[in-house]
């Protein structure tokens, strides 16, 4: 049998064989405060400066100029350009019936005298005169009543979520996952508020999209929590331990999904908005990478913590010491996935690592390397063998 | 057992394939929004000056009517003194002015005896079918006018039936050159809804007496369905019950007890009047089918338009996102799903090919429930739907990555892969399907409680995640059985880039 159990020597090697060791539950105060600093820099910049609210929220300028072989779309993106107006957030459309076209163009409310000169410089374009081009005000598209449903249907998904969740598993964990969900739509919100982005209908859309992704990235890692936990039941193993445990043993996954989801993101950024040059593209795609970082984020440093933060104050207090550095490892790797562990051998092979008979050797966090190899050796005295082949 | 996974994993690569072929060739894509295709836009404007309250006001009733249409995600804004629709997904600007005409003002005329109709040289001489004032505790509107109807002279046949034209037609101005020919002068003869015709009085009230946007179709289980609708406090109520006692104790005015509601000189409803007073909300019952019942309520809604509005003329609109937008997503998505798959297939050596696999299936499974549903619903798939498709690559990504990973677990623990699979399946499943119920639910409560693009990326979001569900189930779960059972994998020293216990 050629069962690998060494530990690897870099880190990175440890990371991908799901031997890594971190302490995540002692790390919890840092996690927590980049948490607060990001929430209270929104709440900050929004009560300074609110939010850039595009011309679907706000309306705007609309300027309607006869079209022709020598003015387009383009032309008016161009004249747009050169004023020094925000293409970002602009509509631009050709309007043609059978009589005749009209390029129609909407911009964010602009001051007076530039709007006048934006006019000027139209017709110049255009090749007409100034009174050709109709220019009036127009209202937002997103009405009072789309946020007020919006914002209704939010509250009661929150409420049916957390409802599913504290059935599935508990209400500690669907207390966590909202919270970490809040976080992340925080965060993506303070981006746009404190760097005054343009917020479109598209920017609603990604913020939803970011927080069903933080939800569902928390779900999967309190998936493998709730896993653990009947796992060590017998074991009385103190909840902070079985965080710990839980969180490396999903770190590779985390680590790849993320990176599988953000790479796509990136792409429309990069690819799409940078050098095809759709600046559509660019702020949705800026939302949502920075709303699935902080999901990502969000899942270890705020999800989970908080969960064995409740969770710790609802169980009689644990005499025993957190398991760490080598110990911790053990754990993660020999607890891996043997399924029924606790109830075949309650006092068998991975629960010994942590069974308060035995002394804790005291390692240190940092131990590493050589040692190791021997450790999770002694810890998984019995690994489980391969079930003999059965005939289906 | 093995033939089961077989016939799941044929079967699914089969579906998917015959649904695509099918929209491909019938060439049912997906309708996309006014940000990526463009669409029709019509410009309303209003028969008298309206103020800007007004206007929005009209702008907000439009729309809800659209969504309620079934025409997903318009786009309606006042520009200037006018209000402008871009309808996505419409390329007839004949369709489009239909669909936008939803400018009616809702009349309230109190029924009269057909005898008040009589044309003024004609004595009554006729038979007289049913007696109209019988139908005093029936309810049900459209039902009677054909007792009451009576054989009617030139006057019917000059009342606008099926064409509703854009123009909008002033109170009783249609039958203004007939009235004098009648008995009761200001009575006139309009079309019910099928196809019947009710005598009716003068104009006495506008669909204003009704509080803005409440009119609700309700099911009662003793009545079936009806329609309630809140009385606007002040001024509409006394209007309303004016109206309700006039004809309440049938007097002149309104003899049969019966009020009607009227649209565009289409009776919709003449339910007759119980009670000569109403505090706060109006129930009208019937024989009402569901449909009849949402009809009428919207047709209440409706005339809560404070000003006439007409459509002024109809354009198409190119896509106001840039025509290079859409390109720039999807090779920009393509590429970002190569590199994640060249990544996988580095990080899980051969079996990522069954995450290859995985992933066409559904992306061909998301096109094809695309085509369809937005061939069902009218939703557009915007800019931020493509994007977000993109983004359910990731979530899709996940689930082998928590497949795969749980195996790589079982088998550093010493399992056979043949062992190994199964179990972590089983694992597995149970993390997907917590997580993706989560979006499901969020998928559903917005879908069915939100409205405009929030709705749209709801569609698009349960779409996906229904998706990666089939796929995992259906695809990647017999895919990866019976790799792991296949005589190669058990002889195979490294599995997913490690080694393994050979059994």
């Amino acid at each position: 049998m050629t069962l690998d159990t060494s530990v690897s020597t870099s880190g990175l090697g440890r990371v991908f064989r799901g031997q890594t060791a971190i302490d995540f539950y002692g790390k919890r105060k840092v996690g927590l405060v980049l948490a607060v600093v990001a929430v209270i820099v929104t709440v900050g910049s929004l009560a300074a400066q609110g939010l850039n609210l595009g011309l679907d929220f706000e309306g705007g300028d609309a300027w309607d100029i006869p079209a022709s072989e020598t003015f387009g779309v383009d032309e008016a993106t161009d004249v747009l350009d050169a004023n020094d107006v925000s293409t970002t957030g602009a509509r631009i459309q050709l309007r043609s019936s059978e009589t005749s076209d009209v390029v129609t163009v909407q911009v964010e409310e602009l001051p007076r005298d530039k709007a006048e000169a934006v006019t000027a410089d139209f017709a110049e374009a255009a090749g007409v005169t100034v009174d050709e081009i109709s220019f009036s005000f127009t209202s937002s598209t997103w009405g009072a009543e789309i946020t007020e449903k919006a914002v209704r249907a939010l509250v009661i998904f929150l409420l049916v979520v957390a409802v599913f969740i504290s059935l599935r598993f508990e209400w500690r964990m669907a207390l966590a996952a909202i919270a970490a969900m809040v976080n992340d739509v925080v965060v993506a919100v303070g981006v746009y508020s404190v760097f005054q982005f343009e917020v479109t209908p598209a920017t609603v859309i990604a913020f939803l999209t970011i927080l069903g992704y933080s939800l569902y990235d928390t779900i999967v890692v309190f998936d493998r929590v709730k896993e653990n936990e009947g796992r060590y039941a017998s074991t009385k193993m103190p909840y902070e331990d079985i965080v710990n445990i839980s969180m490396n043993q999903v770190m590779v996954r985390s680590l790849l999904t993320s990176f599988s989801s953000i790479l796509p993101v990136l792409s429309l950024l990069i690819l799409g908005s940078g050098v095809m040059g759709a600046v559509a593209l660019r702020e949705f795609a800026l939302a949502l990478l920075v709303g699935m970082i902080s999901g990502v984020y969000s899942s270890i440093f705020i999800a989970t913590p908080l969960l064995a933060y409740l969770k710790t104050r609802s169980l009689p207090p644990s005499r025993r010491k957190r398991l760490l550095g080598d110990e911790l490892r053990a754990a993660v790797m020999g607890a891996g996935v043997t399924g029924r562990i606790p109830e075949d051998t309650p006092h068998g092979d991975v629960a010994d690592a942590s069974d308060g008979d035995r002394p804790l050797e005291p390692v240190g966090a940092g131990a590493s390397g050589p040692t190791a190899p021997a450790q999770a050796d002694r810890l998984l005295s019995h690994p489980p063998r391969p079930r003999k082949k059965k005939r289906r | 057992m093995a033939r089961r996974l077989w016939t799941s994993l044929i079967g699914v690569v089969l579906i998917v394939l015959i649904t695509l072929g099918y929209n491909i060739a019938t060439d049912n894509t997906p309708i996309l929004g006014l940000d990526l295709q463009g669409g029709v836009s019509v410009i309303l404007a209003p028969t008298e000056p309206a103020t800007e309250d007004e206007l929005t006001v009209i702008r907000d009733q439009i729309r809800a009517e659209l969504e309620r249409q079934g025409i997903a995600e318009p786009d309606v804004r006042v520009q200037g003194e006018t209000i402008v629709v871009d309808l996505p997904g419409v390329r007839d600007q004949q369709e489009a002015l239909s669909a936008v005409d939803v400018s009616g003002v809702v009349e309230l005329r109190p029924v009269l005896n057909p005898e008040s109709c009589q044309p003024i040289d004609t004595v009554p001489t006729g038979p007289v079918i049913g007696t109209p004032s019988d139908d005093t505790t029936d309810t049900t509107p459209g039902t009677e006018p054909q007792g009451v109807r009576r054989p009617v002279a030139p006057p019917a046949d000059t009342v606008p039936g099926d064409t509703v034209s854009t123009e909008t037609i002033p109170p009783g101005a249609v039958n203004e050159p007939v009235p004098t020919q009648f008995v009761d002068p200001g009575a006139v003869i309009l079309p019910t809804r099928d196809g019947g015709a009710e005598c009716l009085g003068p104009v006495q009230g506008t669909g204003e007496v009704f509080e803005r946007g409440s009119a609700q179709p309700t099911l009662d289980p003793s009545q079936g369905w009806g329609v309630s609708v809140d009385l606007r406090g002040g001024e509409g109520r006394d209007t309303w019950n004016s109206l309700a006692s006039q004809c309440f104790n049938r007097a002149p005015t309104c003899p049969t007890q019966r009020l009607a509601i009227v649209l565009d000189s289409v009776v919709q409803s003449a339910p007759s009047v119980n009670e000569p007073n109403f505090t706060d909300s109006v129930s009208i019952t019937g024989n009402f089918t569901q449909s009849e019942a949402e009809d009428l309520a919207s047709v209440l809604n409706r005339g809560a338009f404070p000003v006439e509005v007409e459509a002024q003329e109809a354009r198409t609109v190119s896509p106001s996102a840039g025509s290079d937008s859409l390109q720039a997503a999807i090779v920009a998505g393509l590429v970002g799903l190569a590199l994640v798959l060249v990544f996988l297939i580095v990080y899980y050596r051969w079996l990522a090919l069954v995450i290859v696999g995985g992933i066409t299936v559904w992306a061909g499974m998301v096109f094809s429930m695309a085509s369809f549903v937005s061939g069902w619903t009218n939703y557009a798939l915007s800019l931020a739907g493509v994007t977000g498709i993109i983004v359910a690559i990731g979530v899709t990504v996940d689930s082998y990555v928590v497949f795969f990973e749980r195996i790589k677990d079982e088998l550093r623990n010493g399992r056979t892969i043949k062992n190994a699979a199964p179990r972590s399946f089983k694992m597995t499943w149970r993390t997907i399907w917590s997580a993706d119920v989560v979006s499901l639910i969020a998928a559903g409560i917005l879908f069915s409680l939100s409205v405009g693009s929030v709705r749209g990326f709801a569609l698009y979001l349960g779409l996906t995640t229904i998706c990666d569900l089939l796929v995992c189930y259906f695809f990647t779960r017999p895919a990866v059985l019976l790799l792991a059972r296949s005589k190669r994998m058990a002889t195979r020293e490294t599995v997913l880039g490690m080694k393994v216990a050979t059994a």
